[in-house]
Formats: C-alpha cells, structure tokens, sequence
C-alpha cells in the first residue's frame, strides 16, 4: 500500500498556495453566474434554479 | 434577472422552487398570527439567484410573550410543521428563545429543510429586525434584511460559502446598493480586508 505523503514546508506552501488558487476559481465562477443571470430572463434562470434546487 | 428595486422594496416574479413555496407558507403563518420577522442569511442569496441549496433558512422574529407564542406554535402545527427539537411550546419558549437559542420547524416527518428560528439577542440581530426590506415574490410578501447588511455580515461570518454568498449578492444588485451604507457595516464589522478580496478585487482569468 503507498505510504502517506510526508509533507514539507514547501510541499505544505504548494497546497495553500492551491487552496487559494480553488477559492479564487470559484469567485470568477460567482462572476461569470451572476454575468448571465443579470442578462437572463427570470422565467429563464428562474427554470434551472427551480430544478436544481428541486421543483 | 428582472426586478423593481426601490430603496426598501424589491419586486419580481420567477419559477418558484420547493424551498422558495416553504418559505411562503411558512412566513404567512408568522403574518397571520401578527409575528415580526426577518430573514436573514443564506437564503437572501438564494432568493435571487444563486445556484445553493441549504438546510435551513434563518430567522429572527420579535419577542414576544408566551401567550402569543402559542398561538404561533399552533397555528404551524395545524399548517403542517413541527418543532424538531424543542418539545413543547413551553419548553421551546422558556428553555430556547428565552436562553438565546433557536427552535427549527421543519415539514411533519421531515428535518430537512427547516426554519431557524430565534429572538434577536445582539445590537447587529436587532438591527436586521428594526431595518427590513420588503421582498415581494409572485405577489407573496417575505421580510428579509437590509442587503448591505447581509452583505458585510457575510463577510464577518467569514466561510467560503459565505464570501460567495456575500460576492454574489453585490454583483446582482451592484450599482442599487447604498455604497455609503455598506461602507459603514464594513467598517463597524471590521471586515475592510475581507471586503477589499471578496467584493472589491476583479479576478482576471
């Protein structure tokens, strides 16, 4: 079985520096939503919202 | 997204989902029996657009004395909701509200979603209260806070759910909020950094 990564202080520098890579992707996604809901109209986005947040 | 925006009031209409007509109901049962309240939280950003779902919807109602509580507590017993974690009004009213704590109703057999609901206990809680907007959804009427409160209030809850909750909300209604307003809320929660990466800050791809 592999042995669990031993991390170093660079290793542990690569996952923040990760983190906030992730965290920065999901805001430019909040941007790029809100984009097109701001130019959707409502009986449009309001029809993929019901859905996924169930009917 | 379409919406009449006016300095307390907000008006539109879309497709409802199951969470928006719980809302309803549940908050026309609070009307019905005369009780002040506020939505707070993560369902003002879910409200108006964002793509989350969540377990429960946060309130804030008036205080009230234990008479009128009754009421409440069965008038939403006979419209289908049930307390899930206090076991009577009695012990719901002396034993949470009274001690600062929630009570949470959800749907007859159900726990989730569920209502969280809790007398306001700090001076940010009784603001939210004293100083509502009117949402007005398919003609049904929710109380929810200020957004430049809820917006900055995101920011001090601090997770990352939250900042998005936060991001989203003033990218939706941006250039209608009250700049000045939501400075002061920064200022007074101290969140001038997290406002400075969350709201202010263009992430380029």
């Amino acid at each position: 079985m592999e042995k669990v990564p031993k991390m170093t202080a660079r290793d542990l520098k690569e996952l923040k520096e990760e983190k906030e890579r992730i965290f920065e992707e999901r805001l430019r996604f909040i941007d790029l939503y809100t984009d097109w809901l701001k130019k959707t109209p409502n009986r449009i986005w309001s029809k993929q919202h019901a859905e996924f947040l169930g009917k | 997204m379409e919406f009449e925006f006016s300095k307390n009031r907000i008006v539109f209409e879309r497709e409802l989902s199951y969470l928006d007509r719980l809302v309803i109901q549940f908050t026309r049962i609070l009307d019905q029996t005369g009780v002040e309240y506020v939505i707070i939280s993560g369902y003002i950003a879910i409200l108006f657009g964002r793509s989350r779902n969540t377990e429960d919807v946060d309130l804030f109602m008036g205080e009230m004395p234990f008479g009128k509580f009754r009421r409440l507590w069965e008038k939403l017993e006979q419209e289908g909701f049930e307390c899930i974690n206090a076991s009577g009004p009695q012990n719901a009213y002396e034993d949470y509200l009274k001690d600062q704590l929630a009570i949470r109703f959800a749907v007859k057999g159900t726990f989730e979603p569920n209502f969280e609901v809790k007398f306001p206990k700090t001076k940010y809680n009784r603001y939210s209260l004293n100083h509502k907007i009117e949402v007005i959804l398919n003609k049904q009427k929710l109380m929810t806070s200020e957004l430049e409160l809820q917006i900055a209030f995101k920011l001090h809850l601090g997770s990352g759910k939250d900042f998005e909750d936060a991001r989203h909300l003033y990218r939706i209604f941006g250039e209608k909020l009250n700049k000045e307003l939501l400075q002061e809320h920064i200022t007074e929660l101290n969140v001038e950094k997290e406002a400075e990466k969350i709201l202010w800050k263009k992430y380029q791809k």
